[in-house]
């Protein structure tokens, strides 16, 4: 079966801690329960979690929706953005099968970057083997004030902003995520084609600013 | 022991026993008042100790992640807690309560939830225990863990109808049996699940004719790109216009040029008929398929919608018997192979190259201009001279995905044989398509096959049997 890879990035760091991190966890979870009501997302949409504060860990590999369970995050320390791009690199190496004559690919995989500030790392080493891997689309969320949004743009033209890193913005965040998804499982099954950038997305709620 | 206690205790306030009054302190120590002093500071001491390290225990054991794996409503689940693993050796009492509306069932001596969810939804279980040394008669602790029961994806999807009205509507479902010369067509195309649930629209079509008059048979399947806004219209454009195409030109002349090529192919066969014989099929079958792209060109224009709108895969095949054998020619675009199964079933022949991409979608379509200037477009046709066949098909990848995997298998003559037995009712259904018997009944049957319920495939699905 073709799968659909959806790799978020979420930033753990110091200054996501209190009503942030609980706002991302909460919106994952109510993503993951609304996906499940959606015929074509639970068969095909496999998610994986990957945070990043001091270092970048995956938190969460590879999973189909019904099997699908949340882990804790707490967030503590800095920005390590660079090591998030270079582990889904690696992830997407290992987990997303290609189509050979031997076996039917998965669908590119969607990748979703939400963070609250500036990488702390040498992040650019981590863009290059980033820029590598063929995915359909990457989204890339500046939670609040703090987040670099000309430095989000070199990871993706799809730029999205928050004014403020508040639990109800987080929250329209995530359910736009979930609806892009749901879009994008869709067309890939009914299609089989892949989705390409924010255009053929579900427009964004007013609380998500599109960064041109 | 009462007497080192009392020593230390003494020491530890600053309090010295002189040497003189030893006499003392040793009937002090023997005293029965404070014998029982010391004996009860002892039972307290180790009764803090024991209450704190029980309380310690428990508050581990709420905070204890405990994850129990996610259920699928319908489907049978069974999972066993591994109280070793867990750390739970020291329980004297457990339960799980919670699971009553849901259809599974706690087996204590087994230590294992089993059963068949009936609903689903977001559980809150309480686990209720009591670890070693507590009190029989006291109530149990209580510790909540989500257990998650997916819904069954088949019962989340709807079967909405599709707009009738909408001026490219077509049928959700057609199968159809007809006589093809002294061979058989059958052939069903059903709307997929995916575009039931929304009421959308079949994009697959399929067409065909047989001209009794001069014994060739014309057979054609698209399928028309989901991403595609008008891709019903241009599948059935593309169908459609092949057989139109040959209607018009497939004339006289070029059906004897043909006749008196094969009839020399036949009685000597060598390099020069061949390339004479792929001429022919380049020129023609090649002109076909161009004059389709310019036909949807056209309607694109007409309906003001840009070409890619139509986006359709297209493969078409020209059957006709002769004295030699039969002749089949064909052409295709897009992922749908064409496939010949030979009379004793020990070979298979795919007639088109699939056009497949590194990632899975990378096709290609009638719509697209590069084909026809495209280094790859001579290898888009086929030619056939067989004595005879068993099966010739034509499938959309609705079928071949669930079926065959990857396109790999089609060249693998195990997998078209599981098809046939498939087909010849070894599914889960139960679904019996009659391939001997010759009928409409056998062409509804043969839609009732194509419900086959198949994870993550749920494209229209179109198959076009010629036996």
């Amino acid at each position: 079966m073709r799968r659909l890879p959806v790799y978020l990035l979420l930033d753990t760091s110091g200054s996501m801690n209190g009503e942030p991190i609980e706002a991302v966890k909460n919106g994952v979870q109510i993503m993951i329960n609304s996906l499940r009501q959606n015929p074509q997302a639970i068969e095909t949409a496999f998610i994986s979690i990957i945070t990043f504060d001091s270092s970048a860990r995956q938190v969460v590999p590879l999973t189909d929706l019904a099997s699908f369970q949340m882990v804790d995050i707490k967030a503590t320390g800095t920005t390590a953005l660079g090591e998030a791009l270079q582990l889904v690199s690696n992830c997407i190496d290992h987990e997303v099968a290609k189509t050979t004559t031997e076996k039917k690919g998965d669908w590119k995989p969607l990748v979703f970057i939400m963070t609250d500030g500036i990488p702390t790392d040498s992040w650019q080493s981590g863009l290059a083997a980033f820029k590598q891997r063929k995915v359909a689309y990457t989204i890339a969320c500046a939670a609040g004030s703090g987040a670099d949004t000309a430095i989000l743009k070199q990871i993706t033209d799809n730029v999205l902003s928050l004014d403020t890193a508040d639990s109800q913005s987080i929250a329209r965040f995530f359910a736009w995520v979930t609806a892009s998804i749901g879009v994008t499982s869709t067309k890939v099954e009914d299609a089989g084609k892949e989705l390409i950038g924010l255009n053929e997305l579900p427009p964004p709620p007013a609380e998500l600013n599109i960064v041109v | 022991m009462d007497k080192s206690f009392i020593q230390e205790l003494f020491k530890a306030n600053n309090i010295t026993v002189g040497t003189n009054r030893q006499h003392l302190f040793d009937a002090f120590v023997n005293e029965e008042k404070n014998r029982l002093a010391v004996k009860l500071i002892m039972e307290n001491k180790k009764l803090l100790m024991d209450t704190w390290q029980f309380k310690n225990r428990l508050a581990d054991i709420q905070q204890q992640p405990v994850s129990i794996p996610n259920a699928t409503a319908g489907k049978p689940y069974e999972v066993k807690l591994d109280f070793a693993q867990l750390n739970w050796n020291d329980f004297s009492y457990f339960h799980i309560e919670g699971l009553e509306e849901s259809g599974l069932q706690y087996d204590p001596e087994t230590k294992v939830i089993r059963g068949t969810p009936v609903k689903s939804g977001d559980f809150k279980l309480t686990l209720k225990y009591r670890i070693n040394g507590e009190d029989e008669a006291s109530a149990p602790n209580e510790k909540k863990v989500p257990l998650v029961i997916n819904p069954n994806p088949k019962s989340l999807w709807k079967n909405m109808e599709s707009d009738k009205n909408d001026p490219y509507w077509k049928e959700d479902n057609v199968a159809i049996y007809a006589p093809l010369g002294d061979r058989h067509l059958l052939a069903a195309s059903k709307r997929g699940r995916s575009h039931a649930n929304t009421g959308g629209f079949r994009e697959d079509d399929f067409a065909f004719k047989h001209f009794t008059d001069t014994g060739w048979s014309v057979l054609v399947v698209s399928d028309g790109a989901g991403s595609a806004r008008l891709s019903r219209a241009g599948s059935r454009i593309a169908c459609n216009g092949i057989v139109e195409y040959f209607e018009q030109h497939f004339t006289p002349e070029l059906r004897s040029t043909f006749d008196a090529l094969i009839a020399t192919h036949t009685a000597a066969p060598g390099d020069k008929t061949q390339k004479e014989l792929t001429r022919f099929v380049y020129d023609n079958l090649g002109k076909a398929a161009f004059t389709i792209h310019k036909k949807l060109e056209e309607f694109a224009a007409t309906a003001a919608a840009p070409v890619k709108d139509l986006h359709s895969t297209l493969i078409f095949v020209l059957l006709k018997k002769y004295e030699s054998g039969y002749v089949i020619m064909s052409f295709g675009v897009g992922d749908c192979p064409i496939a010949l199964i030979n009379k004793d079933f020990s070979d298979i022949a795919l007639l088109n190259r699939l056009d497949v991409g590194e990632f899975s979608g990378g096709t290609r379509f009638i719509t697209m201009q590069e084909i026809f200037k495209s280094d790859t477009f001579a290898t888009r046709f086929g030619f056939r001279l067989v004595p005879d066949f068993s099966y010739l098909m034509l499938m959309t990848d609705g079928i071949y995905d669930p079926k065959f995997e990857v396109e790999a298998n089609l060249e693998k003559l195990t997998e078209w044989k599981a098809l046939l037995e498939d087909l010849g009712g070894k599914n889960d259904d139960n679904v019996k398509v009659d391939l001997a018997s010759h009928t409409t009944e056998t062409a509804n049957q043969l839609s009732a096959w194509m419900d086959f319920w198949s994870p993550g495939n749920h494209d229209d699905r179109t198959l076009m049997i010629i036996s």
